[in-house]
Parts: C-alpha cells; sequence; structure tokens
C-alpha cells in the first residue's frame, strides 16, 4: 500500500508526505476562505457581504472537508478502521 | 467597516491557520498537535465564519444596508415625505416600525421562507445594481402581500374597529381584497422633489 510505504518513510513524530501535503492545501483553502472574509470586513457593503458569504463561507468549509477527508484517510492507512 | 471585535477575530483566525499551514508536519506528531489542528483548521474557522455571516445577515436587514444602493435612496428619503397618507413615511414616522429596519419590516415576507425569499431577491438587487442596468421604474416582483401588513395590524386594536375595515375584515382575511387597494401609496416620491419633508427634533 503506498499509504503504509510512505508512512513508514516518514520520521517519528511527522505525519507522512501525502497526508501533510493533503492537510497543508485544506489549511490553504480554509485560511483562504477566511482571508476573503477579513477582506470583505474591511469595506462592508452589499457586494462584499455577498462574497463573504458566498465565497469565503464555502471556501472555509471545501477546506473543512479537505482536512476531514485527510485525516480520514491517514486514520484508515493507519489501519484504525 | 465591520466591528472591531469581528476584525480581530478573524486576523487571529486567520493567524493561525496561517501558523498551522506552516508548522502541519510537525504539529500533528503529538495529541495535542492534533487537538490544534482540528480546533485551528475546524472548529475555529467555522466558528469564526458563521459569526462572520450571521452578523452580516442581521446588517442586510437595516435601513443603512438597503440604502447604501443610490437606487433606493429616494425611497429612503420618502420616509420623510410630509404625508399622512403615504405608508412607509407614517410607519417610520410614527415609530410604528424599528426605523433601524424600516425596508425589511415590510419588504421581507413573513412565515418559514420569507427570510430566505428577501435574501434571493436581495442577491438579484446586488447582481443589478453592480453588473446590470437598473430599470428606470423600480417595482415590486409581485403584488405586495397584504399578508406582511396583517402580520402587525391583525389583531390591532385600531385596525379591528375602524368604521372603513369592518364590512371588509372577512375579504381582506380572504385575500380578496388587497390592504393596498384603498392605501395605495407606499412610497410619496413626489414629496421628496416638492420637498415636502418632515424632519424630527
Amino acid at each position: 500500500m503506498t499509504g503504509g510505504r510512505s508512512e513508514d518513510a516518514a520520521s517519528p513524530g511527522q505525519l507522512p508526505d501525502p497526508s501533510t501535503t493533503a492537510i497543508k492545501r485544506a489549511t490553504a483553502v480554509t485560511a483562504l476562505g477566511l482571508l476573503v472574509q477579513l477582506a470583505s470586513s474591511f469595506y462592508w457593503t452589499p457586494i462584499t457581504f455577498v462574497l463573504a458569504a458566498a465565497l469565503g463561507l464555502p471556501l472555509v468549509g471545501v477546506g473543512v472537508v479537505m482536512f476531514l477527508r485527510a485525516v480520514l484517510r491517514l486514520m484508515k492507512n493507519k489501519g484504525a478502521f | 467597516v465591520l466591528p472591531t471585535y469581528i476584525v480581530v477575530a478573524l486576523t487571529v483566525g486567520l493567524a493561525v491557520v496561517g501558523l498551522l499551514y506552516f508548522g502541519a508536519a510537525s504539529v500533528a506528531g503529538s495529541r495535542w498537535g492534533r487537538v490544534a489542528l482540528l480546533v485551528g483548521v475546524v472548529a475555529l474557522p467555522l466558528l469564526l465564519s458563521a459569526g462572520t455571516v450571521s452578523y452580516g445577515l442581521r446588517k442586510s436587514t437595516e435601513t443603512s444596508f438597503c440604502l447604501s444602493c443610490h437606487e433606493m435612496q429616494q425611497y429612503g428619503t420618502s420616509l420623510f415625505a410630509d404625508n399622512r397618507a403615504a405608508l412607509s413615511a407614517v410607519h417610520y414616522q410614527n415609530r410604528l416600525i424599528d426605523r433601524g429596519s424600516t425596508c425589511y419590516s415590510c419588504h421581507a415576507d413573513y412565515a418559514m421562507f420569507g427570510d430566505i425569499k428577501a435574501k434571493l431577491n436581495g442577491l438579484r438587487h446586488v447582481w443589478v445594481h453592480y453588473f446590470a442596468k437598473p430599470p428606470d421604474k423600480i417595482a415590486l416582483y409581485q403584488p405586495y402581500p397584504s399578508a406582511n401588513c396583517l402580520h402587525c395590524h391583525d389583531d390591532a386594536r385600531r385596525f379591528l374597529e375602524g368604521p372603513a375595515h369592518q364590512p371588509v375584515l372577512d375579504i381582506i382575511y380572504q385575500g380578496k381584497v388587497s390592504c393596498l387597494d384603498c392605501h395605495n401609496l407606499a412610497h410619496d416620491l413626489k414629496a421628496r422633489e416638492a420637498h415636502k419633508l418632515w424632519q424630527a427634533r
């Protein structure tokens, strides 16, 4: 199994590379969502509110789902299920 | 600008997510690190987003929010029309509705999906304002529902005992007659042009 091999290759106390990449990607998407909301909060108009709600919020949601998927995949690879 | 506490909370949240981005590999090695990841990448951003959007939704019901588009400003001024027959002016000036959410009080349907419908209409307004040409004459999407009037006036004594209302109460409740059939001036836009405006002290 690919996941098992990369896990073996990782140093102790660190995540295997594919999981780190997936988690970092999820974190980046979440950060982007928060950034959109933060930028909107400085100039609150109808259009920036729509941006925060229709772009910022879904980005955070997608980031969270990506993170949870990465964690679940990691747990599966470790034989938690 | 949104209130400082929201801006600060979003900044802190973004900083936490940023730190976790750069330290994801090492942080995930320990149990507490994994808890930090879960809180920082899942719970905190969701909480902050929910807070921001719910604050935004509340702000979007405010009169100032509606009047931030210039197309609506004439309707905002009509709230000060010196005309006792103009519905919006009477309601606003006599504080029959909350002045902070005047537009929303009358232009959002009540019941389960009223708010959602109002928000979808609002989205359409935003689209037209920024990306299309607003119509020369602004009109409602559908005839004004009397249910919105009855939401407040339904069991009001002045409404029930009004001599003009009593003979038609049944057909009003059945929806056969609209309140606006008689009270047919919602916004007195001419008062603005004629400078016939009431000014509160």
